[in-house]
């Protein structure tokens, strides 16, 4: 998935052998040491690969560019046009760095990392950890127990560092397989610390502590675009009594890792470290509107779950390049305006529904 | 929530509540029903065979859940059940939740479990609670080898009582029973536990099999007996058959 068209080296989240991309492309592992599934279809990632690494090429040198005038990331419509371009792997950890803010929480804190880890840890936490070390990418070469360094003390380091840095939150399930991304990526452990504090703290709404109301906010408020969006998918939901929460929790609490293909995923942070959590929305309305022919074929309620599933697999969402610009336009206009109104109206809604 | 949006003006057959009541009752699978289809809550009750999306005919169908700690192992158990495999070192954390189904022939008759695996950590319960109330089983699990997992079955035990239908199938299942290194709750002491609160037990190992088909088959035969029941037949008794069906982790039963 590297480019090194540009000259430069780009580095490798795992000691590879091979240098060609074809040997990449036809390798058991993709690019980062996760295993491709038995039926995986290399004929057909080969031909997209080819079209692929031509546009990446033709980002890495843009992003060159760009960079050359120092360490900064803008807000303004070149760069956002840029990041939804997406970024290239070898700028994804900077750029992640300085769009979030994480970079400057690091430079402001130093040694605060460290601290946190050599503080006294609480013991319920660790054992909560400990319980998803395994469970987190078993996929993965980098996260075997027997890899040489094993990412899973890494993965522990700054699960139990960010339990302790945010009590309120602690530890959820998903922060593992969030964090896990952040370290494939960064393949720095601090680094995806600051990364993860960006993300819980401020980018997306509190959707991992004790109540998860912004993450049962956020699936209704999904629920409520749908309505407007694409009526007759809401119209089948509300038929068979289907919650959203039941499609759609994992979308929101793993951020579409495991739901959508790694490469894919990467492209939708790369928006959702610039431009915030609206992106969630545009993904999941994206998924939705494009198949809902398949959808509102649905006549039972299982029927309806397999195919919100079905949803996230196949070319529609493998071709990354093609999916991210099919984001900001298939659903049509998505204002932050509407998001935080919808926000405010469903949190209501809950917070009465369950006093 | 979307669903209590929905059940106001919806027509009565398809909202839970109503058609749970009606699994409750007795002798309705002999009826002809509106739809054949799965219904969110579970129970079908055709007129003719149905076809479910694995494209199995079934009879009859249940929900069944899966609750207990986090990494007690219910995913283990399920996919040993429906795939007859174990996914040693190879699967994930389950985050939210999720089902699959299984046609299971009890006596002459297609028994189509729908079961619900869900996340275990404490803070999706408020998430997963929802469900409860649609379930007509839940297999309660603790890990052998964790004692935390089996001292919070008591208060998984209060959070099915607020949250599931009155009647709901209950089985409690001490899981990872090939562990005999590592356990560190005796197999008494889960007896005791289940008789204490009554409800029906065993140990299971999703790891190498013990009593996990039982433990569907047990608890189909259970829902089933229950919506089929002639009046003056004799009740089920799930413990009483699971005794006699179980295989024995130790040494000391046969």
């Amino acid at each position: 998935m590297e480019n090194k068209a540009n000259g430069t080296r780009s580095p490798q989240p795992y000691p590879s052998t091979s240098s060609s991309a074809k040997d990449r492309v036809q390798s058991r592992l993709d690019p980062y040491g996760f295993e491709r599934s038995e039926d995986f279809d290399y004929e057909s990632y080969e031909e997209l690969m080819s079209e692929y690494l031509v546009v990446l090429t033709r980002r890495s040198i843009k992003w060159s560019k760009l960079l050359q005038g120092g360490s900064q990331v803008e807000k303004n419509l070149k760069v956002k046009r840029y990041v939804r371009k997406g970024v290239p792997n070898e700028h994804r950890a900077l750029i992640w760095m300085l769009a979030s803010g994480a970079q400057e929480q690091l430079e402001k804190n130093p040694g605060y990392y460290h601290k946190l880890l050599e503080s006294e840890h609480d013991d319920k936490l660790v054992d909560t950890i400990r319980t998803d070390l395994h469970r987190t990418f078993p996929d993965n070469i980098q996260f075997r127990k027997t890899s040489d360094p094993c990412l899973q003390k890494t993965l522990f380091n700054v699960l139990v560092a960010y339990g302790h840095h945010n009590k309120a939150v602690g530890y959820c399930q998903g922060m593992n397989f969030i964090s896990g991304y952040l370290i494939i990526i960064t393949k720095d452990e601090e680094k995806s610390f600051w990364l993860l504090d960006a993300l819980l703290g401020r980018i997306l709404p509190d959707y991992y502590n004790q109540a998860m109301l912004g993450l049962k906010t956020d699936q209704e408020v999904l629920g409520e675009l749908v309505r407007i969006k694409v009526p007759a998918v809401w119209q089948t939901m509300t038929e068979h009594n289907v919650m959203w929460t039941l499609v759609v929790s994992r979308w929101f609490i793993c951020l579409f890792i495991d739901v959508l293909p790694v490469e894919t995923v990467l492209r939708i942070w790369d928006c959702l470290f610039y431009e915030g959590s609206k992106i969630i929305f545009r993904v999941a309305l994206t998924l939705i509107k494009h198949n809902q022919a398949q959808i509102l074929q649905a006549r039972t309620f299982p029927d309806i779950c397999d195919r919100f599933k079905d949803v996230t697999k196949g070319g529609f969402v493998e071709d990354c390049h093609t999916f991210m610009q099919k984001i900001f336009t298939e659903p049509g206009s998505l204002s932050m305006a509407t998001i935080t109104k919808l926000r405010e109206t469903c949190r209501a809604q809950i917070v009465a529904q369950e006093s | 929530m979307s669903r209590k949006k929905t059940v106001k003006g919806k027509s009565s057959t398809s909202s839970p509540t109503t058609a749970s009541t009606n699994s409750q009752g007795e002798g309705k699978a002999g009826k002809s029903s509106t739809g054949s289809e799965v219904q969110s809550n579970g129970v079908v009750h055709p007129s003719r065979p149905s076809l479910s999306n694995s494209s199995e005919f079934y009879d009859i169908a249940f929900k069944v859940m899966l609750v207990g700690d986090s990494g007690v192992g219910k995913t283990c158990l399920l996919v040993r059940f429906k795939d007859g495999a174990f996914l040693a070192g190879s699967f994930i954390s389950t985050v939210g939740i999720d089902f699959r189904n299984k046609v299971l022939n009890i006596d002459g008759m297609k028994v189509k479990l729908q079961i619900w695996d869900t996340a275990g950590q404490e803070r999706f319960r408020s998430v997963t609670h929802a469900y409860y109330r649609d379930a007509h089983a839940l297999l309660l699990l603790y890990d052998v080898t964790n004692k935390t997992s089996f001292d919070n079955i008591q208060a998984w035990l209060t959070e099915i009582h607020e949250y599931a239908q009155q009647n709901v199938v209950l089985m409690l299942l001490g899981n990872k029973a090939d562990a005999t290194q590592e356990r560190v709750v005796k197999r008494e002491e889960g007896e005791r536990l289940a008789k204490e609160f009554g409800v029906p037990f065993m140990e299971t190992s999703a790891k190498s099999s013990l009593n996990v088909e039982l433990a569907f088959t047990a608890v189909a035969k259970e829902l089933k007996h229950r919506s089929m029941k002639e009046p003056n037949e004799p009740k089920f008794k799930l413990q009483d058959y699971v005794n006699k069906e179980m295989k024995s982790t130790g040494c000391c039963r046969s």
